[in-house]
């Protein structure tokens, strides 16, 4: 089943940053209900704050998400600590966002994910960066997978992200990303592959038609989750009738069902 | 005909732009005429960026037809001894962060407007900040993040540069994801900006280049 990792609560945009540093629980709850019922696999928490106040701020997400939804969290930082925090604070196991091939995050972020058997995302890059082709960003990769497998982490709990860059400065970004999916498919069958869509599109207008034709390209060469807003409703409909078309609705009764539920309908394709 | 040389790079036609240069450059027009040409087609050209008639492609686009007239007009320009640059600019993604994209453009940008950028590229340690700003003296720092803890590293940046007595008369400007008002004031810096055209615009104001 294609895992939506839905990544609206991210307080890097501003009115959910705002809502974390203030507080604001109605915000929050409002957005977490809002993917869960739109059918988020996982739901990201990302404070983004500032280092000092983020354990504490991530943990206080967890909790206030948690108290309306049912659904695992994403605990989304690039800090060690406050990934820590709020593992603590989560009820179900939540997937780890996110480990890389540098040095100081594996070291850090890996046992973590050892310790509490999260699942995890890594990332393919390391300390020199991100590979610019297929070749160097397989190089990272499996060198992430065979670390995560040293620590007994099974390939299933790995949630591989390519790193999709963007096309407006790159042509060759799109070729680039979804040669690494069919290239990571193929070399770690049980591991998932995961990634944020709408850097593809950065600096272009009419975005969502790119990110959306682009998720399905992705699809096709083997991804089978993705960093997206659920509530996007023409990346639904455009999700369901890929997975219509890839052969993995039986009976067509998702695709069928949805049309019914008045999801793919003219305003939201 | 240094009208149509605007035109032709406003209007993104790369194919006629820099055979006309060249043409210019053949019949006598003057090197800095023809500079003056893509100056004023850039500033078109960020305007209806601004404007959001164009997007990022074209901002490149224009860049690479700058930089390949400017490659035409470079000999002569140093035959006349004429080489200026609006002036100096230290560039970098700083520690902890290794995002380079939004960085690249800026780099670009500046350098296509005609200043001298130097780029210490991702992930910039405080101390390599402190050492390239005092040996280059440039008159305006630009500090690229993206990662939300990239804020803490701007901070020690800014706060270093004046514990070295070398933050007096330095300009600095910040970008990248989600920097803000807030930012800035959190780091110290002098200004922050959304995109590449903004590090242009903040650069020709702060060096008093038109």
């Amino acid at each position: 089943m294609f895992e939506v990792i839905g990544e609206k609560i991210n307080g890097t945009r501003k009115s959910v940053g705002t809502a974390v540093v203030e507080r604001d629980t109605e915000l929050i709850r409002s957005l977490a209900v809002r993917q869960a019922e739109a059918g988020a696999s996982w739901i990201d928490v990302n404070a983004g704050t500032r280092s000092d106040r983020e354990p504490e701020d991530l943990a206080w997400l967890v909790n206030t998400v948690q108290a309306v939804v049912d659904v695992p969290l994403c605990l989304d930082s690039a800090n060690p600590e406050a990934l820590a925090a709020a593992i603590g604070e989560t009820t179900r196991t939540p997937l780890l966002n996110s480990i890389s091939g540098e040095a100081w995050r594996l070291d850090s972020v890996l046992p973590l994910a050892r310790d509490h058997g999260c699942p995890v995302i890594a990332l393919a890059l390391d300390a020199d960066g991100i590979p610019s082709g297929t070749d160097g960003r397989m190089a990272v990769i499996t060198r992430l997978v065979e670390a995560t497998r040293e620590a007994g982490i099974p390939d299933g709990h790995v949630y591989v992200d390519p790193l999709v860059m963007t096309i407006s400065t790159d042509i060759t970004s799109a070729n680039v990303a979804l040669a690494t999916i069919a290239a990571i498919r193929s070399a770690f069958p049980q591991v998932h592959i995961t990634a944020g869509l709408s850097n593809i599109s950065f600096g272009l207008p009419a975005r969502h038609l790119a990110n959306r034709t682009f998720l399905t390209l992705a699809m096709a060469a083997g991804q089978d989750s993705a960093i997206l807003d659920p509530l996007d409703g023409g990346l639904r409909a455009t999700l369901i009738a890929t997975e219509l078309l890839l052969g993995r609705d039986r009976h067509c009764r998702t695709y069928t069902k949805a049309f019914r539920a008045g999801l793919l309908t003219p305003a939201s394709t | 005909m240094t009208v149509e040389l605007v035109e032709a790079i406003a209007d993104m036609r790369d194919d006629e732009a820099v055979p006309l240069a060249e043409r210019l450059l053949e019949e006598g027009t003057s090197p800095l005429d023809v500079l003056g040409a893509c100056r004023e087609a850039m500033g078109i050209v960020g305007q209806r960026f601004e404007e959001g008639e164009y997007f990022v492609p074209e901002l490149i686009l224009a860049g690479e037809m700058l930089r390949e007239i400017s490659e035409l007009v470079k000999p002569l320009m140093e035959a006349a001894g004429d080489v200026t640059k609006h002036g100096r600019i230290v560039l970098g993604t700083v520690a902890g962060d290794i995002h380079d994209i939004g960085k690249d453009i800026v780099f670009f940008m500046l350098d296509v407007n005609g200043f001298e950028v130097h780029d210490l590229g991702v992930d910039v340690p405080v101390t390599t900040f402190v050492d390239k700003v005092r040996e280059l003296q440039p008159q305006v720092l630009a500090l690229s993040g993206f990662l939300t803890l990239s804020y803490d590293a701007m901070k020690e940046t800014v706060s270093a540069l004046a514990d070295a007595g070398v933050r007096d008369g330095l300009k600095i400007m910040i970008g990248g994801g989600t920097v803000d008002e807030q930012v800035q004031a959190y780091a110290g810096a002098d200004a922050f900006g959304s995109d590449a055209m903004a590090a242009v615009t903040l650069a020709k104001q702060w060096v008093g280049a038109a």
